[in-house]
């Protein structure tokens, strides 16, 4: 059995009285596309910020490529999180940077890689999906999708091993998303590794290998698409899939 | 011994007479600057055109013009035109004019972030002009204008400071002439400074709580 | 009336060499208060809870007590008490760039805490250092954002460097004055100091707004967006 790419053990999370994430465990392995789903609030935000500790986690263990990470350390925090790459749902992109900037920066002061050749890199990436022509804009001057796109492109330049997608798309208006979707297509399609939330099930069930529903916190059942879709076992995770099904259309 | 002696007898009661000219230096000033900065601001948004002229005219001169200078020019220039002041009727004057300038900044902004129904609304009830301002506008206006009023008044606090320089001895000017005699500057001006700290903070204390006494619930206070 | 011009135009060379003394003590004052105000505001705001507190303390001083006291204080109390000599040109800088460091700190601090909360995420998530982050993503954008309030500042430095007239530092005030006292044309003379500074703070402001338009992020608003 190869090891997973990410494993993590036992994650939680409180907010005074209020958990907000349970003892939430799972492996990923390479390649794999995993897909959180459940009603907002149900903690897969803060899940997806635990994972690189942007939130901190209360308790819980996390390896990456069967190394153990240790957050308390401040270097080896850094070097953890170059090689998890991070989607935001609002993109968060650097405001004072133009697109080509944005995705450049990482590479310089993070990596110190010079800066004509992480320029190349970050015009490449920008090329991947399919802002060429728009290298030289600022954030406030780009739609919404472009924004995404840009971030997704300033996450792919690090060389990330797992991507964590808090959401992508839900920022976005309807007829931008489809141009986010198709980049995140071409990602999987290329072996990355991902973890994603997302509220758009048909997208969800044609790409995830594995779909884990969770609510209040608890990751309530995990598996393969259609087994959660069509046989879950929980009664909750049924009621939440026909809930959305209805409210989105068909599945499929 | 000897030190508190010297405290006793000299600093104290020096510094003591110092902070009562200070005070009524300060309290004066900020009535009238405070009148001043209604007037005006009220002027440079409802006056005529040149009236509103005017009025951005003289706050212009008198911020953006050193206050030093200002009283410089009314306690050693206006004898130039036979006209004579003391040097705390000088100090008065020229703070209060300074202030009223700055002031009518923060009412003015305050006057057109009130929205334009409030006065609509007044019209239709069959309020005249003078009476919507005094009893709709202003009211709201001044909560909104407080917090910069309030900054002024700190300002004022320090800046009564400089009417020594026009030869009005107050607690600065008495400090001067103590660490003359006695060769203690660093004790004395930080005895001073000190002074100068509990009014600014007392006074930061209590339109903090002017503030919170004023503040209508969900009536924004900072907005505009 | 001529008697009075001619006055003001004889002195006028001898005002504008005072008018530079100003220029270079408001400039000094306003640099000091930028390399400690951004330090002040970073450490208000990252730093550790004892850090805080002696920053808050710090602030508090300087802007709770008068520049005129701050002045007698430096320039006759700790220079004699420390036996350094420094001249009164270079206290009044000193002091002024002391205090203007206390409300500069304030205008960071006031700009770091409207950038989004996610800007300081994204670069965490990048793998970015705290220190890092904050030099390359964090303090270009405030320091931007800063620009309106400078200008406000650069106005009140300009201003409350006449005071360092007290210590009998050669500015435009001091000069004024001077000849003043000498020429009995004490009104004309105090109008014309005047207008320098109404000149100088005219000048100084159009200037800030051409550095604010040239660091303009496009099509960024600091209001969101």
């Amino acid at each position: 059995m190869t090891t997973p790419v990410l494993r993590i053990e036992n994650l939680s999370k409180r907010y005074g009285s209020r958990a907000v994430l349970t003892g939430a465990s799972f492996s990923v392995n390479k390649g794999d596309l995993k897909i959180l789903i459940g009603p907002s609030g149900a903690g897969k935000s803060t899940l997806l910020q635990c994972i690189n500790f942007l939130v901190q986690p209360d308790e819980g263990r996390i390896w990456l490529d069967g190394e153990e990470v240790r957050p308390g350390h401040r270097r080896a925090l850094c070097t953890y999180r170059q090689k998890v790459g991070m989607i935001f749902q609002d993109f968060n992109l650097f405001d004072h940077l133009n697109a080509l900037e944005n995705v450049r920066i990482g590479l310089v002061r993070v990596k110190g890689i010079a800066r004509d050749e992480a320029g190349e890199r970050a015009v490449r990436e920008l090329t991947r999906v399919g802002l060429r022509d728009h290298l030289q804009k600022y954030p406030a001057q780009l739609s919404g999708g472009q924004k995404q796109r840009v971030s997704i492109a300033r996450a792919l330049a690090m060389d990330p091993k797992v991507m964590l997608l808090d959401e992508p798309t839900s920022a976005l208006d309807p007829e931008l998303i489809g141009e986010v979707h198709s980049v995140i297509r071409e990602m999987g399609q290329g072996g990355m590794t991902m973890i994603m939330a997302t509220h758009q099930i048909g997208f969800a069930r044609s790409l995830a290998s594995e779909i884990i529903f969770m609510e209040d916190g608890r990751i309530v059942e995990q598996g393969a698409p259609d087994r959660i879709f069509c046989h879950a076992e929980n009664a909750r995770t049924r009621e939440f899939c026909s809930k959305i099904t209805e409210l989105y259309g068909e599945t499929r | 011994m000897e030190e508190w002696l010297y405290i006793s007898t000299e600093v104290y009661p020096a510094l003591l007479k110092g902070f009562w000219v200070s005070l009524a230096l300060i309290v004066p000033s900020a009535l009238f600057g405070i009148a001043i900065g209604i007037v005006l601001g009220v002027l440079r948004v409802y006056g005529s055109r040149p009236v509103m002229a005017a009025a951005d005219g003289f706050v212009a001169l008198f911020r953006g013009i050193p206050l030093v200078v200002q009283l410089f020019v009314w306690y050693f220039g206006l004898p130039y035109l036979k006209i004579y002041l003391n040097p705390f009727t000088a100090a008065v004057l020229g703070f209060s004019l300074c202030g009223g300038a700055y002031h009518s900044e923060y009412i003015r902004g305050a006057l057109l972030s009130i929205k334009r129904g409030q006065m609509l609304a007044a019209q239709s009830l069959g309020f005249s002009t003078t009476r919507m301002i005094v009893s709709i506008v202003l009211p709201q206006a001044l909560r909104r204008a407080l917090p910069g009023c309030g900054n002024e008044l700190i300002y004022l606090i320090k800046y009564s400071s400089l009417a020594y320089m026009i030869t009005c001895v107050e607690l600065t000017g008495q400090g001067k002439i103590l660490a003359s005699n006695s060769f203690r500057y660093t004790e004395i001006f930080l005895i001073i400074g000190a002074c100068y700290l509990v009014m600014t903070s007392a006074a930061g204390v209590l339109l903090g709580r002017l503030e919170g006494r004023l503040r209508l619930p969900g009536f924004e206070q900072y907005r505009g | 009336m001529p008697e009075s011009l001619n006055a003001v135009i004889d002195a006028l060379p001898y005002l504008l060499a005072g008018s530079a003394v100003t220029l270079i003590v408001v400039v000094g004052a306003m640099c000091l208060g930028l390399c400690l105000g951004v330090p002040l505001a970073v450490g208000q705001l990252y730093g550790q809870p004892a850090i805080r507190r002696a920053i808050g303390v710090y602030v508090w001083f300087f802007r709770g007590i008068p520049l005129l006291v701050l002045l007698f204080l430096f320039y006759f109390g700790l220079c004699t008490a420390l036996d350094i000599n420094l001249s009164a040109f270079t206290v009044a800088i000193i002091v002024l760039g002391l205090i203007s460091s206390a409300y500069q700190s304030q205008i960071f601090r006031g700009a770091i805490l409207s950038l989004p909360e996610g800007q300081l995420k994204a670069a965490r998530a990048l793998g970015m250092s705290d220190r890092r982050a904050i030099a390359s993503i964090i303090l270009p954008q405030a320091l931007r954002l800063s620009v309106p309030g400078w200008s406000n500042e650069y106005s009140i430095i300009l201003k409350d460097s006449a005071v360092a007239y007290a210590l009998g530092v050669p500015e435009i005030m001091a000069r004024a004055h001077f000849v003043a006292t000498r020429t009995y044309q004490q009104l004309p003379l105090y109008l014309a100091a005047g207008v320098i500074f109404l000149v100088l703070t005219y000048l100084g402001t159009k200037g800030l707004r051409v550095l604010e338009e040239k660091v303009r992020i496009p099509g960024y608003s600091p209001q969101g967006g």
